[in-house]
């Protein structure tokens, strides 16, 4: 034991505070949280005087939740879906069922929604989803096989051709199968499609998270890409929970939920508003008008298994579309 | 033979310098290019920029634990590697064979795999998870893990290297040691060492550029921690995904560096061995 | 010291043939002893044995009144000049001279005044900064002599020290070990498969074939009374002619040799002749072409004539002449002569005199 923690006091550089937290997350969230973590340590050293430092991991949202099911000992997992944080009490038995009752907003403290990044000037003229399917206009999109991001892509095709055309399977079908015809290369991660995109200049509009697509213009250039909002989209609701058995063998169960609690504070809103997250307090945008999965594909579990499963609809599609 | 080679084998002069233009033109455009972008990248806005770069926490945490976990697997490896070399060349035992392929097993499977494999060994759900558990003794996910899978990949190196030269050199000089009243351990440092230096000095720098440099096996079971857990290949890719290019490439850089301060210094010896002979 | 061994048998491969078997002999105090033989005929394998490097089977090997033959190498205080020198070729000559000591961590003034001894006793003063590589073949073996001396052995062991080098260094060297032997008098065990080294060299030859001893003796003894049909071919390169015993005398052709006593009529019969242990005289003309050879080939090589003869029976035989013993035979190529088989060694089947 002695050398084990010879070994993280070398490799460590947090291993002096008094109270440590693990958020485990998926990818676009780090500048989120790097603020969130900064304003809590403050606000918690304040109100109880005792100093808290939070690592953080990112990482594929499913690989992450592999990872601390594997035993990354996360005090809190902030992930991508619902799907993910399932597994942890399904595959883990890490947390309750009802995790997902024990905070408000279906423990969803911020959303976030699939929109348009196209070049400056908006050449092709894309407003809403119909326009991409005008000739000559190339999408770029990750494979959703490989990539969550690209089934959320996916899935606001489909969901927002459905709302077009009052429900008609059929002509949502169509619409997806026509949109993955214009898509030159499917990338195998979204970060992969945005450097497609970004970087090599290929297509003429990338299907991206609203954060993803603010990082992008702030990264590459505010004077190179438009961000285009559609009439409709998909409602993406990250959850996040406290890891109860890492949570309770740390002895970090009360500080790790006052962290995810402090997330629904006006603070913690401000902070989610200024990443291009989506608070769940003050007033919400007119566009896009937003379907979550539950009302539209019965859930993730069931989406996933229609559409994304060996030979689903997304195989049937794509195979008929080369 | 005269270093050029005998005239026998000669091409016409055409022939040959075409052939020495299309090597170094595949050379430059394979090599030389992709480094020199790096740098560039790395530099390009100044050497303040790389340095503080380099200073920003998390990648110095990074740096340390690459240079803490090469420095634990590459003396590791290299007395695993020349001790294995030692019995395979010089005794037949049952399951001799069965230890040499076990030496190139890690050359052979993906590193993905090879992280995987500790996982299922370590993980929570693993073959020891439970003892883990118990102990309160975090493997994976951890430096331990960090350090034993990077050892895994990296084991062949120096074992592949002296193999070869152990086994042309015969035992001879060792068993004159033996004879002029020399023990075990004054035969191997006095013999069989200086015999192998130079194939041993090779296999450790590979071992090293390899440790420092592995990806796929340290990424499945880093678990990503920042300023933990990642080290510098892992350090690179965040970095870029984070469009903090010059952070990027001023990582790569700093690795493209120390891999070849170790090629140099093999260069250097590799001559100062010519110049004995 | 002397050196005895006694029954030692050693296998290689579980149930193959026995590298050697059975082999006993003691090499005396202060004597060369060589083990002779051809190729695989276990003689260095008996060598390693008294140097610890190879365990034996069964046997045992006693230097003085010691048994070591479970002692390590180490400590046997043996020193051995290996075939093919077996120099640490990172190190320089004085250095590899130096070795034995310095890992008896004797201290530097010593070893430096021995090391400095034994350059000027292998003749290499000048020699001692080079490294192995950078020396003849010759040389090399000398440095290989001085470093086993160095660590001043009980006995000395030479594994064919001289196999590696051309014919004219090789003479050279057996005259320099012949001194080097007669100022150090340290008992010696020389293996080799060179017969003139041995009969030059040696107070005593083992003689070994297959992995057994044929004969153990002086080379004049070896030489003059073969003890077995392997030893009277393979001393001498004596051409072999088969017969049969008839009449208490061995029947080869027309010739009919030696006094066989009780050997069965009808056995086999091989007798052994060395070239230069043939007579050859003019034939008369009127002798009957039973007894004579025709000469098919003639060599001069240097003073001697190799004579090429085939016997009636068909057999052949070379026979070697001084240059005036052939001018005073005078014959060319395809004249007859008389052949005298007088010398030859002559051994029944299973039965010898």
């Amino acid at each position: 034991m002695k050398p084990l923690a010879l070994l993280f006091a070398l490799a460590g550089t947090a291993a002096l505070a008094d109270t440590t937290l693990l958020n485990v997350s998926y990818d676009p969230t780090r500048e989120l949280y790097q603020d969130v973590n900064a304003a809590f340590a403050k606000a918690w050293k304040a109100k109880t005087g005792e100093t808290v430092t939070i690592n953080q991991s990112h990482g594929g949202s499913g690989k992450q939740a592999r990872a601390v099911i594997d035993g990354l000992e996360a005090d809190v997992a902030t992930l991508a879906l619902g799907y993910d944080v399932d597994a942890l009490h399904q595959k883990g038995k890490l947390i309750p069922a009802d995790w997902q009752k024990r905070l408000p907003n279906q423990s969803a403290p911020y959303t976030s929604t699939i929109v348009f990044v196209v070049r400056k000037g908006n050449p092709k003229q894309i407003h809403d989803w119909d326009d991409l399917l005008k000739p000559g206009v190339l999408v770029v999109t990750p494979n959703p096989k490989t990539s969550g991001g690209a089934r959320w892509n996916y899935l606001a095709a489909w969901g927002s051709a459905l709302r077009k055309n009052g429900g008609d399977e059929a002509k949502a079908r169509d619409f997806v199968t026509q949109l993955y015809r214009q898509v030159p290369i499917l990338d195998s991660g979204a970060r992969g499609a945005t450097t497609t995109f970004g970087q090599r200049n290929i297509g003429h509009v990338l299907l991206a998270w609203e954060n993803e697509a603010f990082l992008l213009t702030q990264e590459l250039g505010k004077d190179r890409f438009e961000i285009i909002t559609p009439s409709v989209s998909i409602l993406a609701e990250p959850p996040v929970t406290v890891v109860d058995r890492y949570a309770d063998k740390h002895g970090t169960r009360k500080v790790a939920q006052a962290y995810l609690d402090f997330l629904y504070t006006p603070e913690g809103q401000a902070i989610v508003a200024k990443h291009h997250f989506r608070p769940r307090t003050g007033a919400q945008p007119e566009r896009p008008q937003l379907f979550t999965i539950d009302e539209v594909f019965g859930g993730w579990t069931k989406a996933q298994q229609t559409h994304f499963a060996d030979r689903g609809v997304f195989d049937q599609i794509y195979e008929g579309g080369k | 033979m005269s270093a050029t080679g005998s005239d026998a084998i000669r091409e016409p002069a055409l022939v040959r310098y075409s052939a020495i233009a299309v090597a170094i033109a595949f050379l430059g455009l394979s090599v030389v290019v992709p480094l020199a972008s790096v740098l560039v990248q790395a530099f390009g806005q100044g050497a303040g920029r790389f340095l503080a770069a380099l200073r920003e926490p998390e990648t110095w945490a990074a740096i340390r634990l690459t240079l803490l976990t090469a420095a634990i697997s590459v003396p590791l490896n290299t007395a695993f590697g020349v001790a294995a070399a030692w019995l395979i060349a010089r005794y037949d035992f049952r399951g001799k064979g069965v230890l040499t392929t076990l030496i190139d097993l890690p050359f052979s499977i993906s590193p993905v795999i090879a992280g995987l494999i500790f996982v299922l060994l370590f993980g929570r759900q693993g073959l020891f998870g439970p003892l883990l558990e118990a102990h309160d003794v975090q493997i994976i996910f951890a430096v331990p893990g960090i350090v034993l899978a990077t050892t895994f990949v990296t084991l062949p190196f120096v074992a592949r290297e002296v193999l070869p030269l152990m086994q042309s050199q015969g035992s001879n000089e060792e068993e004159a040691a033996l004879t002029l009243g020399a023990s075990g351990w004054q035969v191997f440092f006095r013999v069989t060492l200086p015999k192998i230096r130079f194939g041993l000095v090779t296999g450790v720098i590979l071992c090293n550029a390899r440790a420092m440099g592995e990806f796929g096996a340290v990424s499945v079971v880093s678990g990503h921690v920042r300023g933990l857990t990642n080290t510098m290949p892992l350090q690179v890719e965040i970095l870029y995904n984070e469009y903090n290019l010059v952070g990027a490439f001023s990582v790569a850089s700093l690795l493209t560096l120390l891999a070849m301060v170790t090629l140099v210094a093999k260069k250097l010896l590799e001559r100062s061995k010519a110049v004995r002979r | 010291m002397s050196v005895t061994v006694e029954g030692l048998t050693k296998k290689f491969a579980p149930g193959g043939r026995p590298a050697v078997h059975q082999a006993t002999f003691t090499a005396p105090s202060g004597a060369i002893t060589t083990l002779l033989g051809p190729s695989g005929s276990g003689k260095t394998t008996v060598l390693r044995m008294i140097a610890g490097l190879e365990a034996a089977d069964a046997g045992t090997v006693r230097l003085g009144a010691l048994d070591c033959t479970r002692l390590p190498v180490r400590e046997r205080g043996v020193g051995v000049v290996f075939q093919g020198y077996a120099l640490f070729k990172h190190l320089s000559v004085r250095r590899n001279i130096a070795f034995g000591l310095e890992v008896r961590r004797r201290p530097k003034a010593e070893i430096d005044r021995r090391v400095e001894e034994l350059l000027a006793l292998v003749q290499l003063e000048a020699l001692g900064d080079r490294l192995p590589d950078q020396l003849s073949g010759g040389q090399q073996q000398r440095v290989a002599f001085a470093r086993a001396l160095a660590i001043e052995p009980r006995v000395l062991l030479l594994d064919e020290p001289f196999g590696a080098l051309d014919s004219r260094v090789r003479v050279e060297l057996r005259t320099w070990l012949a001194e080097l032997h007669r100022k150090t008098h340290l008992t010696t065990i020389l293996v080799t498969h060179d017969q003139d080294e041995a009969l030059e060299l040696s107070q005593q030859v083992v003689v070994m074939n297959e992995g057994r001893i044929e004969q153990i003796g002086s080379p004049d003894e070896i030489y003059d009374r073969p003890a077995t049909a392997f030893v009277a071919a393979f001393i001498g390169n004596a051409n072999v002619l088969r017969g049969t015993v008839k009449e208490g005398q061995a029947a080869l052709g027309a010739h009919a040799l030696g006094a066989l006593g009780s050997a069965p009529e009808g056995s086999a019969v091989q007798a052994f002749v060395r070239p230069d242990e043939v007579k050859l005289a003019r034939a008369d003309p009127d002798a009957p072409a039973m007894s004579l050879g025709l000469v098919e080939a003639l060599t001069r090589i240097g003073g001697f004539v190799k004579v090429g003869l085939r016997l009636p029976s068909g057999e052949r035989l070379t026979v070697e002449l001084g240059k005036a013993e052939f001018e005073a035979l005078s014959v060319s190529q395809g004249d007859r002569v008389l052949v005298d088989l007088g010398g030859a060694k002559i051994f029944v089947e299973d039965y010898s005199i």
